[in-house]
């Protein structure tokens, strides 16, 4: 039974991974990771893939909207920047390696002009200024056609590394996990620093940071550019993985289904990003397979008569975590956790 | 909350563990059996369950009725379909999962996002032909998509057959002025640009575009355009049913003649239905013989007697139609293909696709088609007239 942790020295206190068992976990994680495409099928690996995305650009609402409580309803189109960002960059010839921050950036710099009247604004009345910059943007994307290719889209061709394509859910896979582990420890280091700590202050309470001697206007557009970078960078994987860029896909819903990951996972929490955006891409597909089992047991037209029932009881799991746990499955992991780690003792 | 325990933890890990690997006996069974799999990821909850879940009827029922006169050159066929709730991301991880697990070589997909997001896998995997309800003008490109199909016109096409007809309609030398009005949406833009294209060569005046969102809005400035323009026809497109309805009362209580003309998924009876009084006259351009068609031919009446077992008669519909044809064409591709001895490849089958001409549908269009251009580039122009739909032209070929 583990009782707490020893630190001997600062360094070990600072260290993000601080006990043995962490770092074997997480040593056996990125094993997994690396051999996942290999075990896993194509299925498996492209939802691992669209996994990968979704939690990088959940984890760039993450830091705008749970660390720094500025909420945001544009982020998908934040994605969208990115992602024609790729398109662009692709047919200029600049390779992934670079067109990646390139979308990142070019998002990024959006997300400053967006973020500018969150100096005066914040809560609900900013959410909806974000609103605003969701359909502008969409506007742009419709309308730029010699950029964006209007409302057909835009073709993004595969990533290529000297010549080798990273082409098909394996390959991408390749280019997706690393940059999603990265990015994640990236954001989970964020909050160890001046920065990551002042965004905490502003969102407890905005007016006790200026008086700290926290710049507001700066660490608010820095919040917005960090979490707008990661949605660009989410964006323009997307790109090289749907292969496809058109306004369409980067609507509202989008932009909804990642304040419901954040929120179910649980707000301000690395954890929580991952668990709430593994929720959100998991369980649609989970429940899928459920209505299959029920016709391979002879339920005949269980697709029919259960396929509308699943977006209910969808539904109905997100109402339920945010009744029964308002803190998010993060905060159910952490009791579970503990529980195992306090056994055979109750907490 | 309730105290995890360890046991009832472990439990339902072995539990679900267990209902997990029910699929592999399933899979490989499959393997073995000779079966051809049809894959579908049709869209029967979402905002085009509308049309979904008869599409998705159709091509079940079809599959069931060939299995039942011995399938397709001594195989059963064994339709595996899951809903898509017509979102990209979904449809598209519905074709990986049965291309991973059944190796269909046909594909029943569900819009235009998730054709074109699998485009590029299906020249990759070279092993799958596609097709689905989309009917987006880029898709039928034998060139840039090989392996996509469409069981109908282009959008361009029945824009085509629509300017067709007003050109027919002409009584002297000046040609009848149309207006055009789409939603702003990629399907709504998709075919204006060859649209306007092909009333220049027809030398029919478009005097008006208007665009707007899709569903409910207010149309009341629009409507006072159209009137300025004096439009004869009004062509809408991009849209299922509002803002159409609202577009043709406010035309009417402003005194406009022009009539009001449709695309194929408005001219399904049931949403022509849902407009009421403002739908009398209504023209639109519909691929397919209607159920209720008076003209009695075979594959309508199998589809009549097949359809009529099943519960909430969804045979009586278009979408059940198309879902049966895209079943006929997957039969004729298989056909052809194993008929010359040859290995359910792409490129095979593409071939196959491409080599059917002249091809006798049984009625359900009232002329022979081809699918060369892996399209199907005829329609026909159909009259809302009082509580039905009946032909107001003959069967146009466009292209």
């Amino acid at each position: 039974m583990r009782i707490g942790d020893f630190h001997a020295s600062y360094r070990h206190d600072e260290a993000l991974f601080d006990t043995r068992a962490q770092r074997v976990w997480l040593g056996l994680l990125l094993a997994a990771l690396a051999a996942f495409p290999f075990v896993g099928g194509s299925y498996l690996t492209y939802l691992a893939c669209l996994l990968g995305i979704h939690l990088i650009a959940a984890a760039g609402l993450n830091v705008m909207t749970g660390y720094t409580g500025l909420i945001s309803l544009g982020h998908a189109a934040f994605m969208g920047v990115g992602c024609y960002a790729v398109a662009v960059a692709e047919r200029a010839g600049i390779p992934f390696f670079l067109a990646l921050p390139l979308a990142g950036a070019a998002s990024a710099a959006i997300g400053l002009v967006v973020g500018i009247p969150s100096l005066r604004i914040k809560g609900l009345y900013f959410a909806v200024a974000t609103l605003a910059a969701q359909f502008v943007l969409g506007f742009v994307f419709r309308e730029w056609e010699s950029v964006t290719g209007g409302v057909r889209g835009a073709n993004v061709p595969a990533a290529s590394l000297f010549g080798f394509e990273l082409a098909g859910d394996r390959r991408v896979y390749f280019l997706i996990a690393p940059l999603a582990v990265l990015m994640l420890l990236g954001a989970r280091n964020l909050f160890r620093t001046r920065v990551g700590r002042a965004f905490i202050a502003i969102r407890d309470r905005d007016i006790s940071a200026e008086v700290l001697g926290i710049s507001l206007f700066r660490y608010k557009l820095a919040a917005f550019a960090i979490g707008s970078f990661y949605a660009g960078v989410a964006g323009g994987l997307w790109g090289y993985f749907f292969r496809v860029a058109t306004p369409e896909l980067f609507g509202l819903p989008l932009s909804v289904f990642y304040l419901a990951a954040i929120i179910v996972g649980g707000l301000g929490s690395i954890l929580g990003t991952i668990l709430g955006a593994t929720f959100m891409t998991l369980i649609p597909e989970f429940l899928r397979a459920l209505v299959g089992w029920a016709e391979a047991f002879g339920l005949e037209q269980a697709g029919v008569y259960l396929a509308p029932l699943r977006q209910v009881v969808f539904g109905l799991l997100i109402v339920g975590f945010l009744v029964f746990e308002p803190h998010g499955l993060a905060e159910m992991w952490r009791r579970t956790r503990r529980f195992f780690h306090l056994w055979p003792f109750r907490t | 909350m309730t105290p995890i325990d360890r046991r009832r933890f472990l439990g339902s890990g072995a539990a679900a563990a267990g209902l997990a690997s029910l699929g592999l006996p399933l899979r490989s069974a499959l393997a073995q059996s000779g079966e051809i799999v049809i894959g579908a990821a049709p869209p029967i909850t979402g905002v085009f369950a509308f049309a979904g879940a008869g599409l998705h009827a159709g091509l079940g029922d079809w599959v069931e009725w060939k299995n039942g006169q011995g399938g397709i050159a001594g195989r059963k066929l064994r339709y595996v379909a899951e809903d898509s709730s017509y979102k990209v991301d979904q449809s598209v991880a519905i074709f990986k999962k049965i291309v991973a697990q059944y190796k269909p070589p046909l594909f029943y997909g569900d819009s235009t996002g998730w054709a074109k997001a699998i485009a590029p896998e299906l020249s990759q995997l070279g092993s799958v032909l596609a097709t689905g309800p989309s009917f987006a003008s880029d898709l039928a490109d034998p060139a840039k998509a090989p392996y996509y199909f469409m069981p109908g016109p282009t959008y361009s096409g029945q824009i085509e057959v629509l300017l067709e007809y007003v050109s027919r309609s002409a009584a002297g030398a000046a040609k009848p002025a149309v207006a055009f009005v789409y939603s702003d949406t990629e399907f709504g833009r998709d075919p204006i640009a060859s649209g306007k294209a092909k009333a220049a060569k027809l030398g029919i005046p478009v005097v008006l575009e208007v665009v707007t969102k899709p569903g409910a809005v207010d149309v009341s400035a629009e409507v006072i355009k159209l009137r300025r323009a004096k439009p004869d026809f009004v062509i809408f497109h991009g849209y299922v049913l509002a803002p159409i309805p609202e577009f043709m009362r406010q035309m009417r209580d402003a005194g406009m003649n022009a009539r009001g003309m449709g695309t194929i998924y408005t001219m399904d009876k049931t949403t022509i239905d849902q407009m009421g009084a403002a739908g009398a006259g209504f023209l639109g351009v519909m691929p397919y013989r209607y159920s209720f068609d008076t003209e009695k031919t075979p594959t309508m009446a199998l589809i009549r007697e097949v359809g009529s077992r099943k519960p909430n008669n969804p045979w009586q519909t278009t979408f059940y139609t198309q879902g049966w044809l895209v079943g006929m064409i997957f039969e004729q591709v298989l056909g052809r293909t194993l008929g010359a001895k040859k290995e359910l490849t792409g490129p095979n089958m593409k071939a196959a696709l491409e080599s059917i001409g002249k091809w006798d549908t049984g009625g359900i269009f009232g002329v022979p088609i081809a699918l060369k251009t892996h399209s199907i580039p005829v329609g026909r122009v159909y009259l809302v007239k009082g509580s039905t739909i009946v032909p107001n032209s003959d069967w146009i070929t466009i292209g």
